[in-house]
């Protein structure tokens, strides 16, 4: 697998004991990132969402049930199944901090990206995309609209690294040492809990380094060794266990049943 | 010259590596990637200055700041802002949507009279000259319903109806009225706020605070810096919502009877602790120990061990707070609100720092006006069931302004009824809402980018606030114009002034009212009050509440999601995708209960059934949850539109026309719960 270690690794830590599933982080999202609104979303399997948000259980019944809500970006992988299965480079993972990019023009759609994700966090547009008369207006200078035939997924808000890096050039700041709060995606910047926190996780100072290294952080699929730059965050037993799909009753190692 | 097999072979063999070794091949599929993906009709960015306009979100049933981002001054995005105290940088999933909403297919771009079963575009001299002569011919029998209990726009509309001789105006149902009542109930006076910020422990009643509940955003932020202090949040409520899913414990009970948890809960501090300087303690003392632990457990469900660890908690804490509320986020019922008040008093927990504040009512500017203490003392609900009932006289003509009530009232099918039996129906609504659609005339109201608009402490605030937004665009993107503007207009061509040219200068006025440089609020400073009116409560006067729907075999819990809308709008484009399959499913709303319940009605998940109340049926998909307590039915309310546009209409089911009403105290309904039927479809 592709591999590069850098000075910067952005990530985050999503609070899942925080989380009240509101939705603003996805809808923020989609207005930062020009995804089109859809007039029939009720198939989750034919949505375009780069922050999904699942509802985990802990199977009880009632009255011990207890529901967590987990919002699910890309997790920026620092070792990509994505980029690696890629035959027009569209997708690497080879810029100083560590977010995966993505390069519409460049993308042929052939969607091995899509099968190689095991978080399915990449998504395929079927069709161009549509904003309802007038409100193409609202699209943002950051990311041009995908027609279709392409592969999209979250970029950590890429252009604001880009204008925060900008900005630190400018005052004459080390791009390369950006203040916590310099840099934040938009679904960071809205949440009303507050749960998701974004940061350098090689910078001991933020928040998200000190979160990350806590007994209650986990990344999902962990084993699979995709070494996931998105944390996330419980007190509870129960949410930290389904962050890897463990058969029941399933043997230890590579054993085979 | 001659090609013998083995050189063609090699040729091409060499001409395969080469090509693959040449750049032009990936050179080339790279190009040819680019171009087909450039299309003229995929939309080109523009680009241009940016620029953060502070601005408010009032599309849910709070208001706070925004921040709205421009580019070559044109609105791209809202993010919350961190300066706003209800706000701090949140922002809701309406709020996230409210650019993209600008644009909505359904908002009504020019006034619009009814002709026939269809509606003409008109001019606004027109409408505001048939608006004039409706009014005119009208005399006094004029109503107003606003959706918009925080604006100074509703108190324009308010005095307009007052200035032509009605008494006839309404606020849509709240919470906040409903706890103003209960306050008023008990003798106090003024609007009730909670210091959720300065609490250390919370003990929600029903109120799903992170949901849709009160200052959600606020209390969302409140939460999260509570959970550093760890100050203990625990919600008591029927149903697992977004606040029990996060909070520290969720105790389960019957639908409706927060109240009576209360009242039991006021009877353990009183057997524990005997408070001084009470009003009315002997005679609420009498009321409470009817509430004996065996007999709260035997209504609400709750244990009576659970709710001696309840009172045990409340009495440890240094500053606890008890508030109550609903999942609906409305229909609270007075009695209800009135005992966790009372509770609240008992742990000497009024005006004093992390409890119950009571905010003054802020001062009135246009002087024709009811005060808003007045309004928010009436019931729409029972006015219209008059109405429908012909106990009470049909207005002429009815002002519907930031408010749907055809489509989000209880009994749905009776407020129809009153709104068919009006003479003139004005909608001054910005979307071809349901009662847009069914009125004779259509005003469309500016949304708030595009007007001047304001908020007075929404509900919930611990601290009176006031926040003015100056238009953010420069002209309203379509031919609309602000309510209160076209108010103004029409009541200095009737003669009766409201001593204002524009809604600007009203809110000059306000501004001056409340202290305010008007140029520092109308560019995003917000005023606080720091007054905590002195309360004289007397707790003889609490009336015991009852459950509701106790007869039921079977209760609706109809829940807000802000994802899915409001009273006053239907999902926005941009909100689809954020509603789940546990709500929506295809064209079916869900509906959520538990197995042994589901097992009881004889329905399994994914069966379609057939859901039965007070004003008639409706249509759902079954999911088997377990965070339901027995008995008990949980749908999503937001949903069913008829009108709006392809986002939102025909998506599920409407709840409210299913919900039922219940006589309250002081004049109020109660129907955040009500009974239901269900059966396979
Ligand atoms: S989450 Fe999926 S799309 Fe994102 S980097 Fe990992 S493999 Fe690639």
């Amino acid at each position: 697998m592709q591999h590069m270690e850098f000075k910067v690794k952005w990530g985050m830590v999503i609070d899942l004991d925080k989380c009240t599933g509101c939705g603003a982080c996805s809808i923020a999202c989609r207005a930062e990132n020009n995804i089109p609104p859809m007039q029939d979303a009720s198939n989750k399997l034919r949505t375009t969402d780069w922050m999904n948000i699942y509802e985990l259980s802990n199977g009880k019944k009632f009255p011990d049930l207890e529901i967590a809500y987990l919002p699910r970006p890309c997790m920026q992988c620092g070792k990509p199944s994505c980029s690696t299965v890629c035959p027009v480079v569209a997708t690497t993972k080879d810029e100083e901090g560590g977010i995966v990019s993505q390069v519409y023009p460049r993308c042929i759609g052939c969607r091995y990206c899509m099968a190689a994700c095991p978080y399915h966090a990449r998504y395929f547009n079927w069709f161009d995309p549509i904003w309802p008369e007038g409100m193409e207006k609202t699209l943002t200078p950051y990311v041009s609209a995908r027609p279709r035939g392409v592969v999209e997924k979250c970029t950590f808000c890429h252009h604001r690294f880009n204008a925060a890096k900008e900005q630190a050039r400018m005052s004459g700041a080390d791009p390369l040492d950006l203040p916590e709060d310099a840099y934040i995606p938009a679904c960071a910047e809205v949440c009303p809990t507050g749960a998701i926190v974004f940061g350098n996780l090689k910078n001991p100072e933020h928040r998200v380094a000190k979160l990350a290294a806590s007994k209650y952080a986990f990344r999902l699929l962990a084993r699979l060794g995709t070494d996931p730059q998105v944390y996330y965050y419980s007190k509870r037993d129960w949410v930290r266990q389904l962050g890897d799909n463990y058969l029941q009753k399933e043997l230890k190692g590579g054993e085979h049943v | 010259m001659g090609l013998d097999r083995r050189s063609f072979i090699s040729l091409v063999a060499g001409g395969v590596v080469g090509s693959l070794a040449t750049p032009v091949v990936w050179k080339t599929l790279d190009d040819v990637s680019i171009w087909s993906q450039n299309w003229p009709w995929i939309p080109r960015l523009k680009y241009g200055e940016e620029t953060l306009l502070p601005s408010l979100c009032k599309l849910g049933t709070d208001a706070y700041g925004v921040q709205v981002k421009l580019v070559a001054g044109h609105p791209v995005a809202a993010y919350g802002n961190p300066e706003h105290p209800l706000s701090r940088g949140g922002i809701c999933p309406l709020g996230a949507a409210s650019v993209q909403l600008l644009y909505s297919p359904s908002r009504v771009r020019s006034p619009k009279k009814r002709v026939g079963n269809s509606f003409e575009d008109i001019s606004w001299e027109e409408a505001e000259a048939l608006l004039a002569e409706q009014l005119k011919s009208a005399g006094k029998d004029v109503a107003l319903v606003s959706g918009d209990d925080t604006g100074t726009a509703a108190e324009v509309l308010a005095g307009l109806v007052a200035a032509l001789g009605s008494q006839q105006a309404y606020f849509m149902p709240s919470e906040g009225a409903a706890a103003a009542a209960a306050l008023k109930l008990l003798g106090g006076d003024g609007l009730v706020g909670y210091d959720l910020e300065g609490a250390d422990y919370v003990l929600l009643l029903g109120a799903d605070a992170l949901g849709a509940w009160g200052t959600t955003l606020r209390n969302a932020k409140a939460f999260a810096d509570g959970r550093e202090r760890a100050v203990r949040v625990v919600y008591v409520g029927p149903a697992m919502t977004a606040t029990a899913a996060v909070a520290d414990a969720w105790i389960p009970c019957t639908p409706g009877t927060e109240g009576v948890v209360a009242m039991g809960l006021a009877n353990m501090i009183l057997e524990r602790r005997s408070p001084s300087k009470v009003a009315g303690l002997a005679e609420f003392r009498k009321q409470a120990a009817g509430f004996t632990p065996d007999a709260v457990a035997t209504r609400s469900g709750v244990a009576a061990e659970t709710l001696l660890g309840l009172a045990k908690e409340l009495l440890a804490a240094g500053k606890p707070l008890v508030v109550p509320g609903t999942t609906a986020a409305q229909g609270l019922a007075v009695s209800d609100a009135a005992a966790a008040l009372a509770v609240n008093v008992l742990l000497d927990r009024i005006n004093m720092p992390g409890g119950v504040m009571v905010l003054p009512w802020g001062p009135k500017v246009v002087a024709a006006a009811p005060d808003k203490k007045a309004m928010m003392g009436r019931d729409v609900v029972g006015y219209l069931a008059a109405v429908a009932a012909g106990n009470a006289p049909a207005p002429k003509v009815l002002l519907v302004h930031a408010a749907n009530p055809a489509y989000a009232l209880p009994d749905l099918k009776t407020a129809q009824t009153a709104l068919d039996k009006a003479g003139f129906v004005v909608s001054f609504s910005s979307f071809m809402d349901e009662t847009a659609a069914q009125a004779d005339l259509i005003l469309p109201d500016s949304l708030t980018y595009e007007r001047y608009d304001d908020a007075y402490t929404p509900y919930g605030s611990g601290q009176a606030n006031y926040t003015m937004a100056a238009p953010i665009l420069k002209q309203p993107l379509f031919a609309t114009k602000a309510a209160a503007d076209v108010a103004l207009g029409v009541a200095s061509k009737l003669g009766a002034d409201l001593g204002f040219a524009s809604f600007e200068d009203v809110l000059k006025a306000k501004a001056e009212a409340l202290g305010l440089d008007f140029e520092a609020a109308a560019t995003g400073s917000v005023w606080l009050g720091t007054e905590f009116a002195v309360q004289q409560l007397d707790l003889a006067k609490v009336q015991a509440p009852a459950s509701a729907a106790t007869a039921a075999d079977l209760t609706l819990v109809p829940v807000a999601n802000l994802k899915i809308g409001s009273p006053k709008v239907a999902t926005p484009p941009f909100g689809t995708n954020a509603i789940s399959p546990r709500e929506l499913q295809g064209k079916d709303m869900v509906v959520a209960m538990n197995a042994a319940t589901a097992s009881k009605l004889g329905v399994r998940a994914g069966d379609a059934v057939t859901l039965s109340g007070a004003g008639g049926e409706c249509r759902a998909r079954v999911r088997i949850f377990e965070g339901v307590v027995d008995g008990a039915v949980m749908a999503p309310l937001g949903l069913g539109h008829t009108a709006w546009d392809a986002f939102s209409r025909g998506k599920g089911a409407n709840v409210f026309q299913i919900l039922g009403t219940q006589a309250d105290v002081a004049g109020f309904t109660r129907f955040a719960t009500a009974p239901v039927g269900v059966r396979k479809a």
